[in-house]
């Protein structure tokens, strides 16, 4: 049946309806127990809208998974700004490895040296430095820290060098 | 690009001048989470319950809607940046764009977890009755039966009735809110939510002949 407006009696209805529950709702979350139908709406739908908006259950899930959610969204949410601060940017850096078996072993104190199967040049073993800016350059600077350590230990191989090193000792001395 | 957090609307017709609308009244939440993530932590503690209470209703399941509360959290924030916000001043001051587009994303989960059980609910109304707290054990167990009737009524209902009255009277939305997160018409959620209540009346006086 279209009554005026082009609407069905349906729709019509519907919107008492829809009406009746924005009021009965509101109420609802007001702490009030109902409101005044409109006299329009059938008795047994605002029955049921009055059973339904009391009767149904709100539930909220356990104190423990509500924290343990919390807790993971707040490390996806550390995830994603860490990359820019810890340099997330991150690269490998290879380096060619001196050819000294001792100062090989200098260095693997302080980076992981791995090997790398497409070496081009033939050279087994290379440290590879994989990180962001940050953790590149900390990594780098122990490197470089261990070499000079290495080296100035090490006995020089060539004759001047060790007659430069014995005067600088004197002078020290 | 974000749009200013006010915006003037014309209800002269209504008030006799002119009055500020607030857009999103997530706004300053959702910008919040946005500038550090940690934030998001305001908006999850906000609509846990809500959520928690959808996919429970869909899939009738602590440990699944558990599953689908935790899914649907951690895609929103994954793709918070993403959302746009789309209130309307025609939507009113208590609009929350944010809050349609976290149910869209639920909707959105719990369906494909619907589709990969390939069956329907089943209500665990034995769950739903352990929430009570009984500290008076008469009125309570009377509360638990109506409860529990009305849940099995609305678990009866088939597939979008039943979302729009869940969304309705459980989550308290309004018929904008559930048209934006079932992608209908307000007049068809009206119409939707006016014959499941047709049929719960004709289940619920069934029951008690």
């Amino acid at each position: 049946m279209t009554l005026s407006g082009g609407r069905d009696a349906a729709e019509i209805e519907a919107l008492i309806a829809d009406r009746y529950l924005e009021s009965l709702l509101t109420a609802h979350g007001a702490g009030a127990d109902g409101t005044p139908a409109p006299a329009e709406l059938d008795p047994r739908l605002r029955a049921v809208a009055d059973r339904l908006a009391r009767d149904l259950p709100r539930l909220h899930p356990s104190f423990r998974f509500e924290e343990a959610l919390a807790a993971r969204l707040a490390g996806a949410g550390l995830a994603r700004t860490l990359p820019v601060a810890a340099g997330g940017e991150g690269s490998v850096v290879s380096m060619r490895l001196p050819a000294d078996d001792a100062e090989r072993a200098a260095l693997a104190a302080y980076v992981d040296i791995v090997a790398l199967d497409d070496d081009p040049e033939g050279d087994p073993m290379r440290p590879l430095l994989i990180g962001g800016a940050a953790l590149t350059s900390a990594a780098l600077s122990l490197a470089g820290a261990a070499w000079v350590a290495w080296r100035w230990r090490r006995p020089a191989g060539s004759p001047m060098v060790r007659a430069v090193r014995a005067v600088a000792r004197g002078r020290l001395d | 690009m974000a749009r200013p957090a006010f915006r003037k609307v014309d209800r002269s017709e209504e008030t006799g001048g002119p009055r500020l609308v607030h857009l999103d009244r997530d706004r300053p939440l959702v910008d919040a989470a946005r500038a550090d993530p940690a934030q998001f932590d305001a908006l999850y503690r906000k609509y846990l319950a809500q959520v928690y209470s959808y996919a429970f209703y869909e899939l009738g399941d602590r440990h699944e809607a558990e599953d689908a509360t935790e899914r649907t959290f951690l895609a929103a924030l994954a793709n918070l940046p993403r959302f746009e916000e789309r209130a309307r001043p025609m939507d009113g001051e208590g609009a929350s764009t944010f809050k349609v587009w976290l149910f869209t994303i639920a909707r959105n989960v719990v369906a494909e977890r619907r589709r990969r059980r390939r069956r329907r609910p089943e209500t665990t109304l034995d769950t739903v009755a352990d929430l009570a707290a009984p500290l008076d054990l008469e009125a309570d167990a009377a509360r638990r039966d109506e409860g529990r009737a009305a849940l099995r009524a609305v678990s009866r209902l088939t597939g979008d009735r039943r979302r729009a009255v869940v969304l309705r009277f459980v989550d308290e939305m309004s018929t904008a809110e559930i048209a934006g997160i079932m992608g209908r018409s307000e007049g068809s959620v009206r119409v939707l939510i006016h014959r499941a209540l047709r049929n719960v009346a004709r289940d619920l006086g069934e029951d008690r002949e």
